[in-house]
């Protein structure tokens, strides 16, 4: 692959009084589930304004499949913008011909693309109906068809799984795994990183328009370690915070997470805790991305102040 | 371009085939033939209904003379007999029955009332203008004819004699003389009106529908196919295209009304439509003097265009220069004006959180 699909250099957007990204490089190899992962408020959407050309970027470059971006490059991306992003009193059928038809799609091939979209997406009944006589659900179903009809390489999907409920997720993570089957390069950004750590290869962690971290997310763990175990017990278990290697132990009521010093012996601490408790489960996990991004922003590891990074919204 | 042709096309689409659009379409020349024919309607209609009157004359000189000429007043009034008795017992008896309802109102006329030239009304309705007037002009008539009378001139005479002559407008153009009884001015006003209402429809519309596509992020995923001007001259064209449309249609409704009206009616049916706009206060102006260099100067402007040009073209005939000067001031300003609109959009349709100041879209204007 000679190129990223996507290349962010040095770029800045500044608004009147706050800067919402600073300096940001960042690339999306081709063919990758790339995530852009931070807070509400850290800079996320304004970034992929800026690859889209909504927003221009006050200093840097941004590159898109090789070339600097211009709107032949941009064609080649589906843009879902988070919630909405169509027409609440057009026709189905009618909206997304016209969506493919912004994208440069013939206006006859664009009509012959939507009857098997529609189809897949079981929306066939509603294709004369009104966007805003859909459920919630099938509008998001509507938004991915419009997203993908003009058959972009890239995608570039804004929060795509905030407002879904259990069904909507899966029916969104099922074709989110389908389109990186076929290849095509994803970009999603998130404020719930345990959704996403789980779908992408790559990411980029960014807080208050600064990146903290990036890459393959393989990587990004095995650099924290393994030095977390999980425990579930019954009896009373207070006495593991007080065992040699032990930094901390997080109560998360079903269970307990316990963080080890660098070196410590996972399998001294087993032997004390089978000795003293009844043991339901013992395992040795990965950090989250959720708690390495706390122990980054916050400086503490992670554990009981699980919620704060991903809780409220900006 | 093909892009802003798409969008065009959309909004044109959704404009013609909105609600608003069929409503106001079919509902439009409606309540303009409602205006135009409604109230000549309704006066024809109350026209059936003849008001009950009495006469107490103390002068004794008037009564007769006065009930036969409401008699002959096109069937307005039906006299009752007043009742015996004294002037006071008459009185008395009549404001009961006007009570009662059994009569519409009567006239009193005082020992004196000729020399003093006073005369009373009582009714139960005393601000029914069309037939109370009728009436006043009645009594008056028939108090000056006692009094020529009186004099021994004839007052029929004194109508010939006194008769004033009809002035005739012709309008000298180019292209003839022909009378004018005003239909020009009232048809310029109506066509000004719907311009004016259908100018206020359509910007109401383009507002909305730029305000949905802001809360909806749907212009997130425009910006990003095709550069801000494109979308902007796009929507424009189409939902002016869709304007034009609903014109079209309310021609073809004039066409029929007019046909229509011609039938029942002369002008003197029309009615003029309210048109309550800031521009009319010019009227008297451009109407008084047609060719004032203020009147010049206002039909050149290019807001008043619309309006004062059209006035003074149904008033005088204007020269040519001044006629190119108004469409060229108008296309340079609607340029103008679209250029810097297409700026302050560009910016504005992505600009969430607190409304901008004036300073702040003034500086969208110059930014890059």
């Amino acid at each position: 692959m000679a190129h990223d699909a996507i290349r962010l250099s040095g770029v800045t957007k500044a608004y009147q009084g706050h800067v919402a990204v600073k300096d940001l490089s960042l690339g999306v190899p081709r063919g990758s589930v790339f995530g852009l992962l931070g807070p509400n408020g850290a800079g996320k959407t304004t970034t992929l304004r800026m690859v889209m050309n909504i927003l221009a970027p006050d200093t840097g470059t941004i590159e898109i499949l090789g070339r600097a971006s211009d709107q032949a490059a941009r064609d080649r991306i589906g843009y879902m913008p988070e919630e909405r992003g169509l027409y609440p009193r057009m026709v189905v059928e009618e909206q997304l011909v016209f969506m493919a038809e912004v994208k440069g799609v013939a206006r006859s091939e664009a009509a012959r693309r939507v009857g098997p979209w529609l189809d897949r997406l079981g929306l066939k009944d509603w294709a004369k109906r009104k966007l805003n006589e859909l459920s919630k659900g099938m509008q998001q179903k509507v938004q991915l068809a419009a997203t993908l009809l003009h058959e972009p390489d890239i995608l570039i999907l804004d929060e795509p799984l905030s407002g879904l409920d259990p069904v909507g997720v899966n029916l969104m993570l099922d074709v989110l795994l389908d389109l990186r089957r076929q290849g095509k390069t994803l970009v999603l950004s998130s404020h719930q990183m345990e959704t996403v750590e789980r779908l992408c290869d790559a990411i980029v962690l960014i807080n208050r328009g600064e990146k903290i971290l990036d890459g393959a997310v393989a990587e990004v763990k095995s650099r924290y370690g393994k030095n977390t175990a999980v425990l579930a017990f019954e009896g009373d278990g207070a006495f593991l915070s007080a065992l040699p290697g032990v930094l901390k132990v997080g109560d998360f009521g079903r269970y307990v997470e316990v963080t080890m010093a660098d070196g410590a012996d996972p399998q001294s601490i087993l032997r004390e805790a089978a000795a003293r408790l009844k043991l339901s489960r013992f395992e040795v996990v990965e950090p989250s991305l959720h708690d390495i991004f706390v122990e980054r922003v916050t400086g503490h590891t992670a554990g009981v102040t699980s919620g704060v990074t991903s809780g409220g919204q900006a | 371009m093909t892009r802003a042709f798409c969008v065009a096309r959309r909004e044109y689409l959704e404009g013609v085939r909105s609600k608003s659009f069929i409503v106001a379409t079919v509902l439009g020349p409606v309540i303009m033939a409602a205006f135009m024919i409604g109230p000549s309607a309704l006066m024809s209609r109350q026209r059936g209904k003849p008001l009950r009157l009495a006469v107490v004359d103390g002068s004794g000189v008037l009564k007769e003379d006065v009930e036969s000429a409401l008699v002959a007043r096109e069937q307005r009034f039906l006299v009752e007999p007043a009742p015996a008795g004294t002037l006071e017992q008459a009185q008395a008896a009549l404001k009961q029955k006007v009570m009662a309802g059994d009569l519409d109102g009567f006239l009193y006329f005082p020992g004196d009332a000729l020399t003093q030239s006073t005369a009373e009304y009582y009714g139960k309705n005393v601000s029914n203008m069309m037939d109370l007037g009728l009436m006043e002009d009645v009594v008056k008539d028939t108090f000056v004819a006692r009094r020529l009378r009186n004099e021994g001139i004839d007052p029929t005479r004194i109508d010939t004699l006194t008769r004033r002559p009809d002035l005739k407008r012709v309008r000298v153009t180019a292209s003839g003389s022909r009378e004018d009884r005003g239909g020009t001015f009232f048809l310029s006003i109506i066509l000004l009106s719907m311009l004016y209402t259908s100018l206020a429809m359509w910007g109401a519309a383009i507002m909305n529908g730029v305000i949905e596509e802001k809360t909806n992020r749907v212009v997130e995923v425009m910006v990003s196919a095709m550069p801000t001007t494109q979308l902007f001259f796009g929507k424009l064209a189409g939902v002016g295209a869709a304007g034009l449309t609903q014109f079209v249609v309310w021609a073809g409704f004039m066409a029929l009304i007019s046909v229509v009206a011609g039938s029942m009616a002369t002008a003197q049916g029309f009615q003029m439509p309210e048109v309550s706009l800031l521009v009319l206060v010019f009227f008297p102006v451009v109407l008084g003097s047609p060719d004032s260099t203020l009147s010049v100067t206002l039909s050149l402007i290019p807001f008043f265009t619309p309006l004062l040009m059209f006035l003074r073209m149904t008033a005088v005939t204007p020269p040519f220069w001044q006629l190119a000067a108004s469409v060229v001031l108008m296309v340079v300003a609607i340029a103008g004006l679209n250029w810097v609109a297409a700026r302050i959009y560009r910016v504005g349709i992505l600009m969430y959180g607190k409304r901008p100041t004036f300073p702040e879209i003034v500086r969208w204007v110059g930014h890059r």
